[in-house]
């Protein structure tokens, strides 16, 4: 005979409304490499690792009619008596990580003007009102039936509204303009002497290739092409970008899956803080172990293989993730970034998930990557009829 | 699952006529055809006996299936959810209890996956019904029942064990088999030294 045996655990504390305070976020960087794809190719590519451009948001929840003064949202318990996380949360928005300067403001891309980074530059948050203007912008920027520049604007404008999640135009509720809450001034901690070293030498490489093979970089194979362009970003801690901003949360007896669209990367978490691979074993994605603190699901991982090189960050960070439920609706997403090699302090980012009802797809990166074959195409054909060096 | 003399109830896949021609094709360029060659996620049911192993998770109302391969996992839905509005990898899977036993009907498969290495395939009308049971604390029994009207001239059916990973430090590990296609699916758009 068979059992499913469910052993329901003793009830924890009700998380309290009180803890609900949203903040949230996406980067907001320069396209640069999709960008250069598309000149030059003229190819359909997924960049799924470029956090591009202005636009993103989380969807408005409404804690007051969920939560009317005075009454207490409890946390929903699946059968085995955990904190239920369960569902689809999305995370879009175009809060970037880091607080944007002044200096970030005066970028361009050809003669388009980025200008997200000046709306957000040097403030800790926006007003009601600067925060209806930058969506309004972030909406008209994205537009994908803008017909209002030449050629290569246009092209700069690919990643348009038809990738878009709407709700990507928008900063997260608090309208604060940074991810990172920690340090205070909303951007990454000072990099250490070794990291220094190591930005320099990598911008020294790319200049290098820039010199000898245009600003696209060399592309005699796909090894030589970005990682977002193979399909081998992954997607951990997890951040907001262009489009597949969803993770869905599955709970089992002892495990919790944590399945993030992008790349379709499945975590299973194992919750009895036993670690389950070897030291010496070194993945992508890391190794994960999760535990309770009170409600809030506390995710550890180590073991990574340095390749993804999250923001420098070396193959023995140590990222802490934790996910609580604020309300019927939304999830507070938080994680800690510890690389002593790489950074002279940890720093943490936060920022809501909202409950999403709009389903949670296959993202088949690399099954359908017609963009990289593109680009090797492009830089071949390229070659055939200008020589060797393609054209920057 | 081990190598052994079948897996197929019958012994026999009922092909039509053209699509046996089709299936030989595909197993005379299998080295180069085979999607599982390119890393794509391999489908169902191929992704459950493919020699890499996969965990199952009980959520309350979605069962996750997540497999060694190429990092593919499905969502088996338990509760009620609307059709996909397109076809995909792993196509869409909706489960149910029979007594103890958990039956999956899998539809909404894109085209481009096969069975096996040698070359097996089905068309988009694939409809395949998957019977989990536990017979004992380490086995699965794992039938399939497999339609395509396009490929097939009657449904035929699966049957297997499949074996629980019991040595005490198994574990899924990651295999991101990506750089290893790369080859195959680029190279010929290599620039020529």
């Amino acid at each position: 005979m068979v059992t499913y045996a469910r052993s329901p655990k003793a009830s924890r504390p009700a998380l309290a409304a009180a803890l609900a305070r949203a903040i949230a976020e996406a980067p907001v960087r320069r396209p640069s490499r999709c960008f250069g794809v598309f000149v030059w190719a003229v190819a359909v590519i997924m960049c799924p690792g470029h956090e591009v451009g202005a636009a993103g948001l989380l969807r408005q929840r409404q804690p007051a009619s969920r939560t009317p003064a005075g009454r207490t949202w409890t946390v929903p318990r699946t059968p085995d008596g955990d904190p239920d996380l369960q569902g689809v949360w999305k995370y879009a928005t175009s809060t970037p990580l880091e607080r944007p300067t002044q200096r970030d403001c005066n970028q361009t891309i050809g003669d388009v003007r980025i200008v997200a980074p000046c709306a957000l530059a040097d403030k800790e948050s926006l007003t009601e009102e600067e925060a209806a203007e930058f969506e309004r912008r972030s909406r008209q920027g994205s537009n994908a039936d803008r017909r209002d520049g030449n050629l290569e604007n246009e092209l700069f404008r690919a990643y348009n509204n038809f990738w878009y999640d709407d709700e990507r135009v928008k900063l997260i509720k608090s309208h604060r303009t940074s991810l990172i809450v920690d340090p205070a001034h909303g951007k990454l901690p000072a990099l250490t002497a070794t990291a220094i070293k190591d930005a320099q030498n990598r911008e020294a490489a790319r200049a290098d290739l820039a010199r000898r093979y245009g600003e696209n970089g060399r592309m005699d194979g796909p090894e030589d092409r970005p990682l977002s362009e193979r399909c081998l970003s992954v997607r951990i801690p997890v951040l907001p970008a262009v489009y597949n901003n969803n993770i869905q949360i599955v709970q089992g007896q002892g495990y919790v899956v944590i399945v993030n669209e992008m790349i379709h990367d499945a975590r299973v978490i194992p919750l009895d803080g036993q670690r389950r691979v070897g030291r010496a074993i070194r993945q992508w994605i890391g190794d994960s172990v999760g535990h309770w603190e009170g409600s809030t699901l506390v995710v550890e991982t180590t073991n990574f293989n340095g390749k993804a090189g999250f923001r420098g960050a070396t193959a023995n960070m140590r990222l802490t993730e934790r996910f609580a439920r604020i309300d019927g609706d939304a999830l507070r997403y938080r994680f800690t970034v510890d690389d002593p090699a790489t950074w002279v302090r940890p720093w943490t980012a936060e920022f809501p998930m909202t409950k999403s009802t709009e389903g949670f797809f296959e993202f088949a990166c690399h099954e359908g990557n017609y963009g990289i074959a593109g680009v090797l195409r492009g830089a071949r054909a390229a070659e055939s009829v200008q020589g060797a060096k393609p054209r920057p | 699952m081990p190598a052994g003399q079948g897996i197929v109830v019958g012994n026999e896949i009922p092909y039509k006529a053209s699509a046996l021609a089709r299936k030989q094709a595909n197993f005379a360029n299998r080295f180069t055809l085979d999607p599982e060659a390119k890393c794509y996620m391999p489908g169902i049911p191929r992704a459950t006996y493919m020699p890499f192993p996969f965990q199952i998770v009980q959520g309350t109302s979605k069962i996750m299936m997540v497999y060694e391969f190429a990092g593919a996992n499905r969502i088996i839905h338990l509760d009620s959810v609307p059709p996909p509005p397109a076809n995909s990898w792993m196509g869409h899977s909706t489960g149910r209890w029979d007594g103890d036993t958990l039956v999956v009907d899998v539809t909404s498969q894109v085209d481009q996956t096969w069975f096996d290495r040698a070359g097996n395939f089905h068309s988009d009308l694939l409809h395949v019904v998957e019977r989990f049971s536990l017979p004992d604390r380490d086995h699965l029994q794992y039938d399939i029942a497999v339609e395509d009207p396009e490929v097939f001239t009657r449904p035929w059916r699966m049957a297997m064990p499949l074996y629980r990973r019991v040595e005490p430090n198994a574990v899924r590990l990651e295999f991101k088999c990506v750089e290893f296609s790369e080859e195959l699916l680029y190279g010929h758009l290599r620039k020529k030294p």
